[in-house]
């Protein structure tokens, strides 16, 4: 646990603007007051304080949002972003599902981040983010109501995510007019980004297919400690002690951090050789503690002949893209856009 | 640059709303118009951008207190009671005052050398979107997958609303004929199809009874009475309502001897029992209590108001409490005068709406509505709080075809909601329940139609109106009522925490919204200093 504080407020202060700093700290302390010593979440506490928006079918800046219970017996929800088409200002209400126009229509399956724990698809910042995703990629976004930990550990969030990639596969109404098929791509920050990777494993294996990974600071990791942990612990809003509670409340009990859902590229990871994995595009912050691992994660699909992107971002902190304050914040959204945009 | 209208900067509401009732919103004091930060306000936190500094600060002091003394920091996370999040400066301050910190020699130097923005970042603050959606029609639709047939029903729906609108009846009443015959078709147990029905029904009477409300409001009082019973306990809305109301009543007599009640809608009194266990129970011992409750005449001659007295009375006097009750017998609230209430000056009083307030909003938006003067007596009374519960929906739009809409999905999400529910007839009975309301909203027109439902923004920005500041209900009351769903079943119930207001929903649709007031005792004019967020 970091001792010299006055160093670390500073540091970190220095690379974000204000509102930033204020954001994320809020989430530190508020998460702080959350993660109880024994293991176990004050869930009552978190779905107070977390800031939720509901949806609305009626087109905000060109976005229009409504909420689906794809499985009953879980209570899975997903909510769904589509763009308004431009000659209906409102739509009609009854067209929520109506058929996606253009000849190409991607189809985004994100994952809200919150280390397995924290956030939900209707939490303010990922509604925002996803509205955002929608005009970037011109894209239906479907944001997935995963369960978390730790009253849900693994495989819980991968089986939800499954499921919903399962069902969007399945609408007649998020096919493309080009080949009748739905032209899926996994998204997801921090947890969110780890979810994309076993989901899309387990498409594989499934024979559907996924056009392209996206995973922002995702959250990987391992027994080992690596440099970038000892040397950014506690610096950058991020602690080690509280990466390890996360881990420790979303893997199987028992299990360490060589886990395969934690590790997928360590000791009992498996080889993605000769696997027609989707391409990938990995952004790294330059501050993130967890670096090493997410470089590792990159370096392990290049290792298997895979197609990866790393977009390091020298300067960013956790968060980085919640707020377009920043440069970094622009840049990550132009790749991603080129991404989704390419070879649909 | 986001004005944000007086309310919200007293620390307690979310922006105004344009209200249906077309009264204008107060003009704003000039020094309440200051800029919000628009980039957290689309995170969903109201922070004014000249107190930037200062709540980084704070939080700098409380992440370093945090460090310093870990044990103390995880009592404060146990015990604290949290109110109004979005409210982040004034949570930042109750954290650092509960966590009692020695102001001066404690504090680590602060450096306070923030990055300021790369020169050429355009600051678009994004400000619109967050304000716009509670500015704009929210429209909030959660469906099952539906199939084919149902997706046509709700469109033939939206059509045949759409032809009524425009007068079109008998276009209107061939789309009828369609419909009922898709409704054989459709799976008629549950989801879209069984709520269509309803809203087919309803459009059906507007279309050939006309709109002045006919038989179905003629409904008895007893009637009614049975159907609201099935209804309290079929599914969690009403319980909800009462449980967070009564305890935020609780709270606000703590202190008090001598507290009155005044219930608008005494029904059978089912609300009551616990609040008077509660102040049985409650160190120090209870108060006197007078409950005065409000409710229609009993047309057989039967005293139903005083029958229900006498029950409480007997609960009362079982567990020791000082009670006395008074029923008012009224066919209309607006018809109930403050004098009948018999409030006595050195009582500290509670007045209890659970949806009753909607009734009182006129059709008229050119005249002035019941509402006005029935908050203008509430207020004369100083209340010690006045708990207010309304169904979390806009059915008062002036458009047909808005209301329309937003009832079908509204109504659909409640239906579905009412799925978990297994017991008969409460079932049953819940859903004659329901669909009472929702004949009104779609058939009903003038004073006629008194299911008028507007939603928390709406209500905010006229209570404040009117003279009431907001008193938040905090993470205990968000916690108890959390666990008081977990008794039931069903899985998909959701309290959400508001601006300092409850909502009870399903899955991610608030249905109902429970928020608590208290008279400004200044003029209406004076808004309170901005860190009013506990009750006092």
């Amino acid at each position: 646990m970091a001792r010299s504080n006055e160093v670390n407020l500073n540091e970190c202060k220095m690379v974000v603007p204000l509102n930033t700093w204020v954001l994320i700290s809020n989430f530190k302390l508020a998460y702080n007051l959350l993660r109880r010593p024994d293991g176990t979440f004050n869930r009552h506490l978190a779905e107070f304080l977390d800031r939720k928006v509901p949806a609305n079918a009626n087109p905000v800046d060109g976005v229009f949002s409504f909420d689906v219970l794809i499985d009953r017996a879980t209570s899975l929800l997903c909510r769904i972003y589509r763009p308004a088409m431009a000659e209906e200002p409102q739509p009609n209400v009854a067209e929520l599902e109506k058929p996606v126009a253009a000849e190409v229509v991607p189809v985004i399956i994100f994952f809200h981040g919150g280390s397995f724990a924290h956030s939900s698809a209707n939490s303010a910042i990922y509604d925002t983010l996803c509205r955002r995703l929608v005009g970037l990629c011109k894209a239906v976004v479907v944001s997935v109501n995963y369960r978390r930990a730790p009253e849900n550990r693994y495989p819980c969030a991968y089986d939800d995510g499954w499921t919903a990639l399962k069902w969007v596969n399945s609408r007649p109404w998020l096919q493309s007019q080009k080949d009748s098929k739905v032209h899926i791509y996994l998204a997801g920050d921090s947890s969110g980004g780890n979810i994309v990777h076993h989901v899309a494993l387990r498409a594989i294996e499934s024979g559907i297919d996924v056009l392209g990974n996206i995973l922002l600071n995702p959250m990987f990791g391992g027994q080992e400690r690596t440099e970038s942990e000892q040397r950014l612990d506690g610096k950058y809003f991020v602690t080690l002690r509280d990466r390890d509670w996360y881990w420790r409340a979303y893997l199987p009990e028992g299990e360490d951090r060589d886990h395969h859902a934690c590790n997928p590229f360590g000791p009992n990871g498996r080889s993605l050789e000769g696997i027609k994995f989707p391409k990938s595009l990995v952004v790294v912050a330059g501050f993130d503690l967890i670096q090493d691992w997410q470089l590792a994660y990159v370096d392990g699909l290049k290792k298997a002949g895979q197609e990866v992107k790393l977009l390091y971002m020298e300067q960013a902190t956790i968060g980085f893209y919640l707020l377009p304050n920043n440069n970094h914040f622009h840049t990550v959204m132009d790749e991603i856009s080129k991404f989704v945009g390419s070879g649909c | 640059m986001v004005l944000y209208d007086s309310t919200a900067l007293a620390g307690n509401s979310s922006g105004s709303s344009s209200s249906s009732s077309s009264k204008p919103p107060l003009p704003l004091q000039p020094q309440q118009q200051q800029e919000i930060d628009g980039l957290l306000a689309g995170a969903g936190y109201k922070v004014r951008s000249s107190e930037l500094r200062k709540v980084a600060q704070r939080l700098e002091r409380l992440e370093t207190a945090m460090v310093n003394s870990p044990a103390d920091f995880s009592q404060l996370a146990s015990d604290t009671i949290h109110y109004n999040p979005s409210d982040l400066a004034s949570w930042v301050d109750s954290l650092l005052s509960e966590f009692v910190m020695d102001p001066v020699t404690n504090q680590t130097v602060v450096n306070d050398a923030w990055a300021t923005t790369e020169p050429n970042m355009p600051q678009v603050h994004q400000n619109i979107s967050y304000e716009q959606q509670s500015l704009n029609n929210q429209l909030t639709v959660v469906t099952a997958m539906e199939e084919d047939s149902g997706i046509r029903l709700v469109h033939m729906l939206m059509t045949c609303a759409e032809c009524i609108q425009r007068g079109d009846f008998s276009l209107a009443t061939s789309f009828l004929e369609d419909m009922q015959g898709l409704l054989t078709r459709v799976n008629t147990v549950c989801g879209i199809g069984k709520v269509a029905g309803h809203f087919i029904d309803a459009l059906s009477r507007r279309i050939f009874q006309g709109i002045g409300g006919g038989s179905i409001n003629g409904g008895s009082a007893y009637e009614n009475e049975i159907l609201y019973h099935h209804f309290y306990e079929a599914c969690p809305y009403l319980k909800f309502a009462h449980f967070t109301a009564n305890q935020a009543i609780l709270e606000a007599f703590d202190g008090h001897d001598c507290v009155h009640v005044v219930d608008f809608n005494l029904m059978h009194g089912l609300q009551w029992p616990a609040l008077i266990q509660a102040l049985a129970l409650r160190p120090g011992g209870p108060p006197l209590l007078r409950l005065t409750g409000i409710g229609p005449p009993s047309p057989d001659g039967r005293d139903s108001l005083r029958e229900i007295g006498m029950r409480l009375a007997e609960l009362a006097r079982s567990v020791n409490v000082r009670f006395a009750f008074r029923g008012v017998a009224a066919s209309r609230l607006e018809d109930v005068k403050p004098w009948m209430l018999e409030v006595n000056p050195k009582e500290s009083v509670a007045v209890n709406s659970i949806m009753q307030l909607h009734r009182l909003l006129g059709s008229d938006p050119n005249r002035s509505s019941p509402i006005e003067k029935v908050l203008s007596w509430i207020r004369s009374l100083n209340p010690k709080i006045m708990t207010v519960v309304e169904h979390e929906a806009n059915h008062n739009q002036p458009s047909f075809l808005d209301r329309f809409t937003e009832a079908l999905h509204y109504y659909s999400t409640m239906f579905d909601s009412l799925e978990a529910c297994t017991v008969q007839p409460d079932k049953a009975l819940a859903e004659i329940y329901i669909q009472r309301e929702i004949t009104n909203v779609v058939s009903c027109e003038g004073s006629a139609r008194v299911e008028r439902h507007e939603p928390l923004a709406t209500w905010r920005t006229r209570l404040s109106g009117a003279g009431f500041r907001p008193l938040h209900l905090g993470s205990n009351a968000y916690k108890q009522a959390s666990m008081l769903l977990t008794l039931f079943s069903a899985e998909g119930y959701s309290v959400e925490e508001n601006d300092g207001c409850l909502t009870l929903g399903w899955h991610s649709r608030p249905l109902i919204a429970a928020s608590a007031w208290q008279a400004v005792s200044d003029s209406p004019a004076e808004f309170p200093a901005p860190d009013t967020h506990r009750p006092s």
